[in-house]
């Protein structure tokens, strides 16, 4: 059995590699870009753990402190290493989808470094004490057009690469990268314009809860998506389990997830109506949400009992970062219940929550993508299968202990929260022991990034392995098909 | 095949051009536009309007409010008082508000604030009342301090109050100068926390404006009789706790 069923014709691989060769250096400009930030975000995350159960650590150094520490490590988390790992992935699948070479590279890696400047200019203002205590929109005001700029420029080229492209219908892939390159300018100048300093605070408040719940599931999650809509039956070997399946989970999204993000505030000062159809969408979402997940694990499947997730890494995080999604879903939903957001809202699970989207639901689906695409356009394999599983499980281990260890000590820091006749410092003391689980999570997830840093820089050199065959997780040999 | 894209477009720009003006964009222009209702006519107690539109939203100047922002308070912090069906916030001594008086927080509260730093996560109190609750409770405890020097001295040396709290200290906010002459500016520190002697530590500009917002953080303006909480009383027990 063949683990990538290539039925193509020479002229089509020949077509691919000069899409791929195309590529190379706008993609890999991303791709770098993005890991060298996500070293610096997971990095930045453990010492925000630490800030917060030692406090006393280094606490006359007003730049180690938690206020500023852990909007910075969102910043890179977001918008250094997941905005570029995104847009990386999105230049490569539209490229291959509509099957025309990316003409701009120059002018996308203009545009990269346009980005890298702004994300950098808003790190360095949070962190100098200019921050504005806005999740995710923390950086002066100013900052953001800089960021539209570099973002606009990466994405207007995906126009005339569309408009080349040979008739057919639209692929359900090419739907979720539209749908992501158009809802992201629409929602970040949304959230900008009525973000900050405007004229209803409360409702600034809930457009920056909006914001982030919309950038999630219009960015991060469509991204994710189309890749592994591309992706998955491309190394099965098998078209899609149910197409139509896959336009429900499309529309579903599309229609529903706008209306999310206020039941982050369930109770709060608004108008009882929004958190109220902030928690109902969110609730549906589960449609979209199963839609995919379905999808996805019975292509992967098929008929066979092979698992081919042992041996493809692409397949292994693209099919973890499916469950993941599964998970978030599920999550999700049930915050919008009164009985569950009496206990979470607010608590420590919000961050375990928020880190499980951006890291284990986008971060390893696009790990899979990375690892299928930057051989593609290198024209060389990943060196080390025992680094990519070392990622592989030393993320898992990490998104796990985060995800578990904030919902258990979320559950346990509000439960004592909400016995409102004693202190609220048992509350904290509480939680404390919990932060622990948040501290050692990203130390296993800076860990596991070690060796894919180093294997991507290998591979931006063109010093990958020159040999027949992808790099598989595990050795492939006929007989292990039973 | 253009089609499919334009018909993709259009169908995109309406599912989110739906909620994007029916939630969030509708309702925000609702709200700047919102004005303060005359209740004065059916409320027995010459009650203005609400929100009141005289109320002082920051105290001296709305520098400290920046310095909330920037500081990162609201990722600890939060400022709203949940309604029982959200959450046992309102029974909790001093958090919605004076005894009796205790209410969820409404969008009016934050009217003129810009931003209403709603919060992240609650790993400290929640903060909408602390402007009340920290006099309150001083004054129920027979302290010597103001609440202004409390929350200065809280601000520089948290864990003075309390050994488990997470809190940073925001000691840059704060000058280490000789003591001479500066005795009635300086922060009652304990020993622990106290810099050598001959030496004391006043605040800043900063912290002063910074403790000016935390002072006006308040949001139980009296409110119409037909939008209070019914049935509901605050305990009396423990002034002690939180």
């Amino acid at each position: 059995m063949s683990l990538d069923l290539n039925q193509a014709t020479p002229e089509d691989i020949r077509e691919r590699a000069a899409i791929d060769r195309s590529a190379r250096w706008p993609v890999l400009f991303f791709f770098t870009s993005a890991a060298a930030w996500l070293a610096v975000a997971t990095l930045l995350g453990f010492f925000s753990g630490l800030k917060l159960a030692v406090p006393g650590l280094w606490e006359h150094c007003s730049i180690f402190n938690y206020g500023r520490l852990f909007p910075v490590h969102m910043i890179a988390l977001v918008y250094g290493w997941a905005m570029q790992a995104g847009l990386g992935a999105m230049i490569w699948l539209m490229a291959r989808l509509t099957r025309s070479e990316v003409r701009n590279g120059t002018t996308i890696i203009v545009a990269g470094h346009i980005w890298n400047f702004g994300v950098s200019l808003a790190m360095l203002a949070v962190w100098a004490g200019k921050g504005r205590s806005m999740p995710w929109l923390d950086f002066p005001a100013w900052i953001a057009p800089v960021l539209f700029i570099g973002y606009l420029m990466t994405t207007l080229w995906l126009i005339p690469m569309y408009r080349a492209r040979r008739a057919g219908e639209v692929y359900v892939s090419e739907m979720f990268l539209i749908g992501a390159a158009v809802w992201f300018p629409w929602i970040f100048g949304t959230a900008n314009l009525l973000v900050g300093d405007s004229g209803s605070a409360v409702m600034s408040a809930g457009a920056n809860a909006w914001y982030m719940s919309n950038l999630i599931f219009f960015w991060f999650i469509p991204i994710a998506l189309g890749a592994a809509y591309y992706l998955i039956p491309k190394i099965a070997g098998r078209p899609i389990y149910s197409y139509p399946l896959a336009k429900v989970g499309f529309w579903s999204l599309a229609i529903l997830a706008g209306w999310t993000g206020f039941s982050r505030f369930v109770g709060g000062p608004f108008p009882a109506w929004i958190p109220a159809v902030s928690g109902t969408a969110t609730i549906f979402l589960l449609v979209a949400v199963l839609a995919t997940g379905i999808n996805f694990w019975k292509t992967v499947k098929g008929d066979s009992d092979v698992k081919l997730w042992e041996f493809s890494p692409t397949l292994r995080f693209t099919m973890f970062g499916a469950l993941m999604f599964v998970v978030y879903g599920i999550l999700s939903a049930l915050s919008s219940f009164f009985t569950f957001s009496k206990v979470f809202q607010f608590s420590h699970f919000v961050v375990g929550l928020d880190v499980l989207a951006v890291y284990g639901v986008f971060s390893m689906m696009i790990f899979g993508a990375i690892y299928y695409i930057v051989p593609r356009i290198t024209g060389c394999e990943w060196p080390s299968a025992d680094l990519i599983r070392k990622h592989f499980w030393f993320s898992t281990y990490g998104i796990g202990t985060v995800v578990l260890t904030m919902l258990i000590g979320g559950f346990a820091q509000a439960g004592q929260m909400n016995q409102w006749d004693s202190s609220f410092i048992l509350s904290v003391e509480v939680g404390s022991r919990w932060v622990v689980g948040r501290i050692i999570a990203w130390l296993l997830i800076t860990f596991s990034n070690l060796g894919f840093f180093y294997q991507l820089a290998l591979m931006f050199f063109g010093r990958g392995r020159r040999s027949e065959g992808a790099t598989l997780m595990q050795p492939h040999s006929p007989e292990s098909a039973h | 095949m253009r089609n499919d894209l334009w018909r993709l477009l259009a169908g995109l720009g309406i599912a989110f051009g739906a909620p994007w003006l029916l939630l969030v964009v509708s309702p925000y222009l609702g709200m700047t536009a919102a004005e303060p209702v005359d209740y004065s006519a059916d409320d027995k107690s010459a009650f203005i309007g609400y929100p009141d539109p005289n109320m002082n939203r920051f105290g001296e100047s709305d520098y400290g409010r920046e310095i909330y922002g920037s500081e990162g308070c609201a990722y600890c912090h939060t400022q709203v008082v949940r309604p029982t069906y959200a959450g046992p916030d309102m029974w909790r001594i001093g958090w919605g508000g004076r005894e009796g008086q205790a209410r969820e927080t409404r969008p009016g509260d934050f009217i003129g604030e810009g931003y209403a730093y709603l919060g992240y996560q609650r790993i400290g109190p929640d903060l909408a009342n602390v402007g009340t609750r920290i006099s309150e409770r001083l004054k129920a405890r027979g302290s010597a301090l103001t609440d202004r020097e409390w929350h200065h001295l809280h601000l520089y040396a948290p864990r003075q109050f309390e050994q488990y709290s997470s809190m940073p200290s925001f000691s840059h906010l704060y000058q280490k100068v000789p003591a001479a002459g500066r005795e009635d500016e300086a922060l009652a520190l304990d020993e622990e926390f106290a810099p050598e002697s001959g030496f004391v530590i006043v605040p800043t500009e900063k912290a002063e404006a910074l403790v000016d917002y935390l002072l006006s953080r308040r949001k139980d303006t009296p409110i119409p009789a037909s939008m209070k909480p019914v049935g509901f009383a605050s305990s009396s027990d423990d002034a002690e706790k939180e």
